[in-house]
């Protein structure tokens, strides 16, 4: 398969300070990718970069073929959605409200919805099964129904590309599991991409395809297997206090 | 393909349609004077028949200073809604953020700082308008670019309120420099207009503000759907695909046209601008801005009609000045507003 995503030494941060350089990725579609590393190492400048949101200081990505750094923003919008980590929302957005904010590039100049615009919101409901509160306000749910709900508003937004910073922050076991269940779905069996930064390292090996890591201003892409096998995680994650176990795949207090 | 707008609003908007009528017809109606109401449709109607200082006083007072009273309520309705969507602040507005003083300063730079320098341009009427409400909306839009410059750093609502204040004693100082070299008649025209309310509006000022408040609420639907996007945070904006830089520009403009021109022609008018965008939320449950902002204008058209209504103290010869009025209402919805905003914060 060819690969869609073309990132080519990029160097990523703020004028004053290179936070990570030289990434160089080539990837292909249908796959849910975990970015993981310490806080601070620049997960979310790097998912910002990517979606556009923010400049890189140098470098290329390309996506489908397309610059992602040079296409207009309406167009970029057609292609990237993204599920951020911080929700400041005012009052009175409805569920459904909020997912139909999906369909924003392709409504009319006054925001009119089509018929096909209202069944695309409904699968993406139907998809995150969030139907049952469709109707209540966004800023009455619990942290895992609003991920639900910001999920579903990515999927209507249709691009063959999601970014989502840490959308397993703040949920309990249960949620975080249903979350990465869900992408997991999307990224098999709606053919797209997926890139998610996350603390759940023993969960992204058992459910993503592929593990990008972040250290020393360095970005290494790796498959879950290869990167048990290596001692990668112990240097990145291990200390005097935890250390990852081969076997059993899961980090262990020492 | 279908708007949605629900019955509830629907009966809204009738209702608040019923309602200008009858606040219109009774800020016409009441006044010193008293004339029948058969007679003021009549004259309205284009009758020449009937008593020559009626005519005058419906058609040269009255008229004009209700005329005056939908424009200055329907635009600082909208600002403020924009303000607030722009600013993601439920207590922004054009008075409280300081763009009133901002419109301020280039009304009192355009009246006091031209005599000052030895420029008369009181022999010119309609220079005198359009230079009045270019100085102001100048004026605004400084204010404005200010507020965008530093509100990214200021996340607490407070602190942008403690800003606004503070600005607008920055403006208040240099107004005093200003009036302190400025000569008496213009000095006297210019405290004349920090007191000014919507008597001041003639109407040959009436036809220049309504064109610029029609622009700008024109402009304000148009920008409605970016409105929209922009209450998810510009980041979710921009990833919607609207172009941040070009909207915020588009905003600014519209807030400062509809905000300055009212306050050059009507003087400082306090807390409108906070309150209805407030009103059309809770009354709509709505954060759809195609909806809010037709209900900031109907809602802000008929609390300043009403306004008006009390200032003349109905039964009485006197009346009070507007402004005294809109802040005695203000106000404590204000602090509502403030409470009610803790507890949000605290429960979440």
């Amino acid at each position: 398969m060819k690969p869609i995503l073309n990132i080519s030494n990029l160097k990523i941060g703020y004028s004053s300070k290179t936070i990570v350089e030289k990434i160089t990725i080539n990837s292909t579609s249908n796959k849910l990718i975990a970015l993981i590393g310490r806080n601070g190492k620049g997960k979310s400048t790097l998912l910002k970069t990517i979606s556009g949101l923010l400049a890189p200081i140098a470098g290329e990505i390309h996506f489908n073929e397309k610059n992602l750094l040079s296409i207009p923003d309406k167009d970029r919008a057609k292609l990237i959605s993204i599920v951020l980590s911080n929700n400041t929302v005012f009052e009175n957005i409805t569920v459904k409200d909020f997912v139909a904010y999906g369909r924003y590039p392709y409504t009319n100049w006054f925001g009119i919805k089509t018929l096909k615009d209202e069944e695309i919101i409904n699968n993406a409901i139907n998809l995150c099964r969030i139907a049952s509160f469709k109707n209540r306000f966004y800023h009455t749910l619990s942290d895992g129904e609003k991920q639900k709900v910001n999920i579903a508003r990515a999927i209507a937004q249709d691009t063959p590309f999601i970014i989502l910073d840490e959308p397993t922050a703040h949920l309990d076991l249960i949620n975080k599991v249903e979350i990465l269940k869900l992408l997991k779905l999307l990224s098999e069996q709606h053919n797209k991409m997926i890139i998610i930064s996350t603390h759940q390292i023993e969960m992204a090996l058992q459910l993503c395809d592929e593990i990008w890591t972040l250290e020393n201003k360095l970005l290494e892409m790796n498959t879950p297997e290869i990167l048990i096998e290596s001692n990668k995680l112990d240097l990145l994650f291990g200390n005097e206090s935890v250390t990852f176990n081969k076997a059993n795949k899961n980090f262990e207090i020492r | 393909m279908k708007i949605n707008i629900s019955n509830k609003i629907s009966t809204l908007l009738l209702a608040l349609i019923v309602l200008f009528f009858l606040f219109f017809g009774l800020d016409l109606f009441l006044g010193s004077v008293n004339i029948p109401f058969k007679n003021i449709l009549l004259i309205l109607l284009g009758e020449t028949d009937l008593k020559q200082s009626w005519q005058v006083i419906i058609l040269e007072s009255r008229l004009p200073k209700a005329i005056a009273a939908v424009l200055a309520g329907s635009a600082l309705s909208v600002s403020g809604l924009q303000m607030q969507t722009l600013f993601k602040n439920p207590l922004a507005g054009p008075y409280i953020l300081g763009i009133s003083s901002g419109a301020g300063l280039g009304v009192a730079l355009f009246i006091m700082g031209l005599s000052i320098l030895g420029i008369s341009i009181s022999d010119w009427t309609l220079l005198a308008n359009y230079g009045l409400i270019i100085c102001s909306v100048l004026g605004s839009v400084i204010v404005l670019l200010i507020l965008l410059a530093v509100i990214n750093r200021l996340k607490d609502v407070m602190t942008v309120l403690i800003l606004g204040i503070m600005i607008g004693s920055v403006i208040t100082a240099i107004i005093g420099i200003i009036q302190f070299f400025s000569y008496d008649a213009q000095l006297k025209s210019f405290i004349m207009w920090t007191m000014g309310d919507l008597s001041a509006v003639t109407l040959s000022k009436a036809k220049i503000l309504s064109a610029v408040v029609i622009l700008g609420i024109l402009i304000s639907f148009v920008i409605s759907k970016r409105l929209n996007a922009y209450l998810l945070g510009e980041s979710y904006a921009k990833s919607l695909g609207v172009n941040i830089k070009s909207t915020r520009f588009i905003i600014v403009i519209t807030t400062a046209l509809l905000a300055g021109s009212v306050t050059a022609f009507c003087g400082p008018i306090g807390f409108v601008g906070i309150i209805i965008p407030h009103l059309a939320r809770m009354l709509s449950r709505s954060s759809d801005h195609k909806i809010l902002t037709l209900l900031s204008i109907l809602l802000g058209i008929n609390v300043m009609l009403l306004a008006d209504v009390i200032a003349q103290l109905p039964g009485s010869e006197t009346s009070l000045p507007i402004n005294s009025i809109t802040s005695l209402i203000g106000i404590p919805f204000i602090i509502w507003i403030i409470i009610k905003n803790k507890s949000i914060k605290s429960t979440s």
